[in-house]
């Protein structure tokens, strides 16, 4: 008992964030509930972000009812490689994507080799709504397929590496690096087993990282160390990120995104109710820096300032980068 | 956000003391039992009046009954008599029944009998009374006997009340030459009642006779006589041969005055016998008697005031609150995981049908098969709402055959599972195979544990009868939950769980 009452005092100390405290003091306070869809149907989010001029993969084309999908053909043209998504999916469930063309076949990334009319299939249940949370209609996603930077071959295993940055009102507040592990099946989301690996805000060079709750230095799966890797036009996710702010209105989120060998940072998704285990990766509290943010916030408004995603980003940079690299 | 909380907090004490009070004012002030095994005494006395009628004669038989002005109501009264018209009436504060007939031969048989109990509110009546009344006047020895009396009573008393002990107590000294020429011979209760009066009234003392009955049951037992005196506040009772001070909390006055308990005209013999037994009630059910049969009808706006039927589900629905509670300190406090918010309390509601262990099994039984084939009809890949239905279908046919063969096996257990949890159990396999999906087997699994163990915890709440009679009968209970809830919606600390979960901050 005396033990569990130490602990809580010495995660308050560290400013680490409880769910409780995310929802009441962040999620509820800063999301307004009628401006979730923008983040949870992935459609909007792109078609948001490209009127805001923040950069995305590519849409090649949206399948909405079972007439379009005759239009399939035409949509993906002949390019070799391409993504179908739902648009509504959680958890990286009906996911489908095809790396390459053989013959009259496609080639999925695992190897697999399927029919045209496996991917119609594939999109037919996509819009009865099998991989959608409630089981409503949805949407299927034809667009681009993300070619990772290769600066994330040492460190990786498999799958897409994607970045994690929580914005509170347009600052970024805290970034983490995901890497798909064995365990986690390719797949980025930390409760399936991904690694989280913390990143130094001002500079972009990944911190140790966390694996199922634990703090972790190398990668399970290849042994290689995580820590200070530098991330490529690590200003570029950055700004992004900070911009995402204006695009869905929501003033907590998580933004996730990849960098594509080609085309450079691009956002994948926004997340209403990102998770805590960034803390963990990072080796330190949200709370604290939500606050620095919360008085930022509080100060500029009595002065009447309304500050740019760049600004944003300088003064982000400036409180929380910097970071003493941890020694042994 | 400051406002907010101010508004919340204020919110938060205004629920939790209006609750407070209306409990407190049913408690303290209504005087409604607390818990459900509070028991109070009934008492069910008959007095058999028995005579022999002269033939060729009307018969007019009247005896005093309670007037019921103190501290005890009557729940129940009858009049058994046969042939026998029956009349009630009042006068000085006594009531009396008058049974009359034209024609009566024989022996005759007349009942009287009341129920009744302690009074559980309303206020008590003023009391009224003479404090003056004139001297019975004497003559000669007796007179001096009693001025030689009165005169160390006056130096031994101060006011009515020790004037009245001390006349007593010299009365019932039968060695003293005065006090034996006033009784002449005769020391029953009744003649020492006379020489009382006579001694108070020369020093103009009112007194009066009660005669009361013992509430004590297995005993033979005729009126006791007690005297009684109004000191211009209240009566003071006195027992006439001890000169003992105050009518005992089992005594329930008949009637006063100086008449005897029954006057019969055409007819001898009169005889009045009494037996009384006693009988426990449950404190609220007395209460709900009482109310019927008094005009403070303070149950009548609560739950109480609904019919049986309903009642029966109020009953259930008062509790879902609790079990509500139970999963929200589960989740925000603890940290549990469960499947959705809300199914808990459902499945603690289906082990109301079921019984606890038999419903673990057969939840797990039914689950798990389910499951397997929620995980087989995702190979068809079926649209959603065929699926559900087949599941159900699934589901029934399941039921169905596990209460076939525990009704073979003759447990009839297995007979007890209603419409209700066909529909959770479904609702269940679907959310878990979900869960499975989205998060693995692992997940799933935990959750599943998670809920069984917030419903079970639930049902063992919601199923405890006090808690469960005190909720009804005191439904502003609920306020106070609420008030509770609404602080839970602003709470930001730590989940238990989390304590573990963030364990690896503090390896440094």
């Amino acid at each position: 008992m005396f033990g569990l009452i130490k602990t809580w005092k010495a995660l308050e100390a560290k400013g680490i964030m409880g769910i409780n405290r995310r929802n009441a003091d962040y999620v509820l306070k800063y999301n307004k509930r009628h401006l979730y869809p923008i983040v949870d149907d992935k459609i909007i989010t792109k078609q948001r972000a490209i009127e805001a001029g923040i950069d995305v993969p590519e849409m090649y084309g949206v399948i909405e009812t079972e007439k379009g999908i005759d239009k399939l053909r035409e949509i993906i043209g002949d390019r070799p490689d391409f993504v179908v998504k739902p648009a509504q999916g959680a958890g990286g469930d009906g996911i489908l994507v095809i790396a390459d063309r053989f013959e009259d076949k496609y080639r999925t990334v695992s190897g697999k080799i399927i029919s045209h009319e496996e991917i119609e299939h594939q999109i037919s249940s996509i819009l009865t709504g099998l991989y959608s949370l409630g089981g409503h209609r949805d949407r299927a996603l034809i667009e681009y397929r993300v070619t990772p930077d290769q600066i994330f071959k040492s460190i990786s295993y498999e799958g897409v590496p994607d970045i994690r940055i929580i914005v509170l009102m347009g600052y970024p507040v805290m970034a983490m690096l995901r890497l798909p592990t064995r365990q986690s099946g390719g797949k980025a989301n930390l409760h399936q087993g991904a690694i989280g690996v913390g990143v130094d805000m001002a500079t972009g060079v990944t911190l140790r990282g966390t694996w199922l709750n634990n703090k972790i230095s190398k990668h399970p799966d290849t042994t290689n160390a995580v820590d200070g890797v530098q991330l490529p036009n690590w200003d570029g996710f950055m700004k992004l990120a900070a911009g995402c702010y204006e695009l869905c209105g929501l003033g907590y989120i998580g933004v996730d995104m990849v960098l594509d060998q080609d085309k450079g940072p691009l956002i994948l998704e926004l997340n209403a109710r990102p998770g805590l285990n960034i803390q963990i990766a990072n080796d330190c509290g949200l709370t604290h820096r939500a606050h620095a943010v919360e008085a930022r916030i509080a100060e500029l408004k009595k002065k009447g300032i309304v500050e740019t995603p760049e600004e944003r980003m300088r003064f982000s940079q400036g409180l929380f980068g910097h970071i003493a690299p941890v020694k042994g | 956000m400051r406002s907010l909380t101010l508004h919340l907090k204020v919110l938060v004490t205004l629920l939790v003391s209006l609750g407070i009070l209306i409990t407190a004012y049913q408690i303290f002030i209504l005087g409604i039992p607390m818990t459900e095994d509070e028991t109070d005494d009934l008492w069910n006395i008959d007095a058999k009046v028995e005579f022999l009628a002269n033939p060729r004669e009307p018969v007019k038989l009247q005896m005093f009954v309670p007037p019921l002005a103190q501290d005890y109501v009557s729940l129940n009264e009858s009049f058994i008599s046969n042939n026998y018209g029956v009349s009630i009436n009042r006068t000085d504060g006594n009531r009396k029944v008058t049974w009359s007939a034209r024609r009566a031969s024989g022996k005759q048989t007349l009942y009287y009998r009341l129920v009744l109990t302690k009074r559980y509110s309303g206020e008590q009546t003023k009391a009224k009374g003479p404090i003056f009344r004139d001297s019975i006047p004497v003559e000669g020895a007796e007179k001096i006997a009693a001025e030689a009396l009165l005169a160390p009573i006056r130096q031994h008393s101060a006011d009515v009340e020790t004037f009245i002990s001390e006349t007593i107590k010299r009365v019932n000294n039968s060695n003293d030459d005065n006090v034996k020429l006033l009784l002449s011979g005769d020391t029953s209760t009744a003649n020492k009642a006379t020489a009382i009066e006579l001694l108070l009234s020369i020093a103009h003392v009112p007194m009066q006779r009660v005669h009361t009955i013992r509430l004590a049951s297995e005993i033979q037992q005729s009126p006791e006589l007690w005297l009684r005196s109004f000191n211009g506040e209240k009566w003071l009772y006195f027992n006439p041969e001890s000169g003992e001070q105050g009518l005992p909390a089992d005594r329930l006055v008949w009637w006063t005055g100086d008449e005897s308990l029954v006057t019969l005209e055409g007819g001898k013999q009169a005889q009045v016998s009494f037996s009384l037994n006693n009988s426990e009630m449950n404190a609220i059910r007395l209460a709900k008697l009482t109310d019927e049969n008094t005009d403070a009808d303070f149950l009548e706006y609560t739950l109480y005031g609904l019919p049986l039927q309903t009642q029966q589900t109020f009953m259930i629905m008062v509790m879902i609150p609790i079990g509500v509670l139970v999963i929200l300190i589960l989740r925000n406090l603890g940290g549990l995981q469960t499947l959705g918010t809300f199914t808990p309390v459902l499945i603690a509601l289906a082990f109301r049908e079921t019984q606890l262990g038999f419903g673990i099994i057969l939840f797990t039984v039914i689950t798990a098969l389910g499951l397997s084939l929620r995980s087989y009809l995702e190979h068809l890949k079926l649209q959603m709402l065929p699926r559900l239905s087949v599941v159900l279908t699934f589901v029934v046919v399941l039921i169905a055959v596990i209460s076939l063969f525990s009704h073979k096996l003759g447990l009839e257990r297995g007979l007890s599972v209603a419409l209700f949890p066909m529909v959770i159990l479904t609702m269940t396999i679907e959310r878990l195979s979900i869960t499975w999906e989205e998060r693995g087997g692992g997940h799933a699994f935990k959750v599943a544990i998670g809920t069984l163990f917030a419903a079970t915890l639930a049902h063992l709440l919601m199923s405890v009868p006090e808690l469960n009679y005190f909720i009804f009968t005191f439904p502003a209970v609920l306020m106070i939950l609420v008030g509770f809830m609404l602080a839970m919606g602003r709470y930001r600390g730590y989940r238990l769980t989390e304590l573990f979960r963030f364990k690896a901050f503090l390896k440094d």
